[in-house]
């Protein structure tokens, strides 16, 4: 791993371990609802300080926190054209099939590329550390998918260019 | 794929059908393939000797206008000398075809391979009949000098909305391919594959291949031509094709790839669409797998706990069960005894009684003194 990819996920894993401490709080607006106050953010007293940690201009990340929610926005890294459709199209597929994930948001933040949506009731069901883990390893997994995608598109197309001209030797 | 085949498979089923069948066939087969390809096939048993083929294909055309409704003379020469006493072209042809072949069937050999090939080869006479035509514009084609010693691009049209331009020059001819595409994400991967193709022809291997080359910007060999011709969004494709590549059977190979360029390019771009789109799936049930370890595990957790819980209250459990079902028989004892004591009473069954007894019947009500009248 890149120093600078190192640095980046443990800085992350450090505010996410001081963010992550949630607990049930009814809705203070609505009688008998509970909501994700992240989201709503009508109470300021309700709502930490929005942690912004960039790795370059391109890779950053957002965790906003609030008294009974955490919310964690990524952009991730495209260097061309080409990386630019395939993470698009990668992580619109999997905010589409959000429910697999539970703790991802189905539509990412304006700014980022995809979201994630942890309140205190996923905390009681998983563990803390595990769902940092869980985090972690999914923002290390897709670049590394992101990248394999290139590379297959490309070896692809160089095979099929080689097919092509064969014909005309 | 169907469509880079020369070889019609639906149009050598039905001859091969033809052929093969002990007692003759009514056959009346209209086929449609792809790029606005129409094939009519009849046979009858009537006529059992000859089988009509009708071929309706879409005719390059040169500027924007068909070269001919009808075939070239020397193209239906060519079409007659493929197999002189088994095909014949009939003139006029068929109404709204090109070309009506006189096929007699029984002269085809009943050997496999032989038979086989020559069927092949007359499925095939739709390729043959466009081939043909690019042929003739590469070999005859009047090269205009304008000024510089430029020539004057000619614009084909094999399918509509793709045209494409032959540049005859003097030491090659150069065949330029406008790319359009609908979506931006094809835009993308097919210009990553004609980079590709670019990097694959400037090497050792394919010395011998045309010169391939891709630019976004119209080349200098068209300038000049109309501003609808030159917008693209993917770019132009340039192959210069020189004599090596149109030498005997190489030029069939040669004319046959420029004519399904286009449809090369959309198929690489759709497969890899759908090649993304597969691993993507894929790789979801990986991405997905650690949150469900995670929540596994503390299933597994609360499950311990629980079965725990169970063993130590095991005893206390069981009694509770004990008194439920004591107490549920207690209680259903009573009730039958209730019912039966109410038997008893009233043996005598009177129909309707009830009734009147409820109605008329009726115990006075005393109501208890609760309310207090005030007294004046």
């Amino acid at each position: 791993m890149a120093n600078s990819l190192r640095l980046y996920l443990t800085c992350i894993r450090n505010t996410l371990e001081a963010a992550l401490c949630l607990q049930n709080f009814p809705c203070q607006e609505v009688e008998r609802h509970n909501k994700p106050e992240v989201e709503l953010k009508t109470s300021p007293e309700l709502l930490l300080n929005p942690v912004l940690i960039c790795r370059n201009e391109a890779e950053k990340c957002l965790i906003e926190t609030s008294i009974n929610s955490l919310r964690i926005s990524l952009k991730v890294k495209q260097a061309d054209e080409l990386e630019n459709i395939l993470t698009k199209k990668f992580l619109r597929f999997l905010s589409m099939r959000a429910e697999a994930f539970q703790v991802l948001r189905r539509k990412p933040v304006q700014g980022y590329d995809i979201s994630f949506l942890i309140t205190n009731y996923h905390c009681e069901d998983m563990q803390k550390q595990k769902l940092i883990e869980f985090i972690v390893q999914f923002m290390e997994d897709i670049d590394k998918e992101i990248s394999e995608l290139k590379l297959s598109v490309n070896t692809r197309g160089r095979l099929v260019a080689t097919e092509f001209l064969k014909q005309f030797i | 794929m169907a469509c880079f085949e020369r070889v019609s498979p639906a149009l050598r089923e039905i001859l091969t059908r033809i052929h093969r069948a002990e007692r003759p066939l009514e056959v009346d087969h209209h086929v449609h393939e792809f790029g606005s390809v129409h094939y009519h096939v009849k046979h009858s048993v009537t006529d059992p000797v000859y089988t009509y083929l009708s071929v309706s294909t879409p005719l390059l055309s040169s500027q924007g206008l068909p070269i001919s409704s009808h075939l070239p003379q020397h193209t239906l020469e060519m079409v007659n000398g493929i197999f002189p006493g088994v095909m014949e072209a009939l003139v006029p042809p068929n109404e709204g075809y090109q070309l009506t072949l006189k096929l007699d069937i029984s002269r085809i050999p009943r050997d496999g391979k032989a038979s086989t090939k020559m069927i092949s080869d007359i499925a095939s006479v739709q390729s043959a009949l466009v081939s043909t035509q690019l042929k003739e514009i590469l070999r005859n084609v009047e090269s205009r000098e304008v000024g510089y010693g430029i020539y004057k691009p000619i614009k084909l049209m094999y399918h509509p909305r793709e045209p494409f331009f032959v540049v005859k020059q003097p030491a090659k001819t150069t065949a330029i391919f406008p790319m359009r595409f609908k979506e931006k994400e094809d835009v993308i991967i097919a210009t990553a594959f004609f980079q590709e193709l670019m990097d694959v022809g400037s090497s050792e291997a394919f010395r011998k291949a045309p010169h391939c080359i891709w630019s976004p910007i119209p080349p200098a060999e068209l300038r000049g031509e109309p501003i609808e011709d030159l917008s693209t969004n993917g770019g132009f494709l340039s192959f210069d094709i020189t004599l090596r590549h149109v030498q005997g059977k190489k030029l069939e190979k040669t004319v046959w790839s420029l004519l399904n360029v286009y449809t090369f390019v959309k198929w690489h771009v759709k497969s890899s669409r759908g090649f993304v789109q597969r691993r993507m799936r894929m790789r979801l049930d990986k991405l997905v797998q650690p949150l469900h370890d995670v929540g596994n595990e503390e299933g597994d957790d609360h499950r311990e706990t629980r079965k725990k819980t169970k063993k130590v209250d095991g005893g206390c459990t069981n009694v509770r069960k004990w008194m439920r079902v004591s107490k549920k028989k207690i209680l259903g004892r009573n009730l039958e005894l209730g019912n039966k004591m109410k038997r008893i009473r009233s043996r005598i069954k009177i129909h309707c009684f009830s009734r009147l007894r409820r109605k008329w019947l009726r115990m006075p009500k005393f109501s208890p003194v609760t309310r207090y009248m005030k007294l004046e």
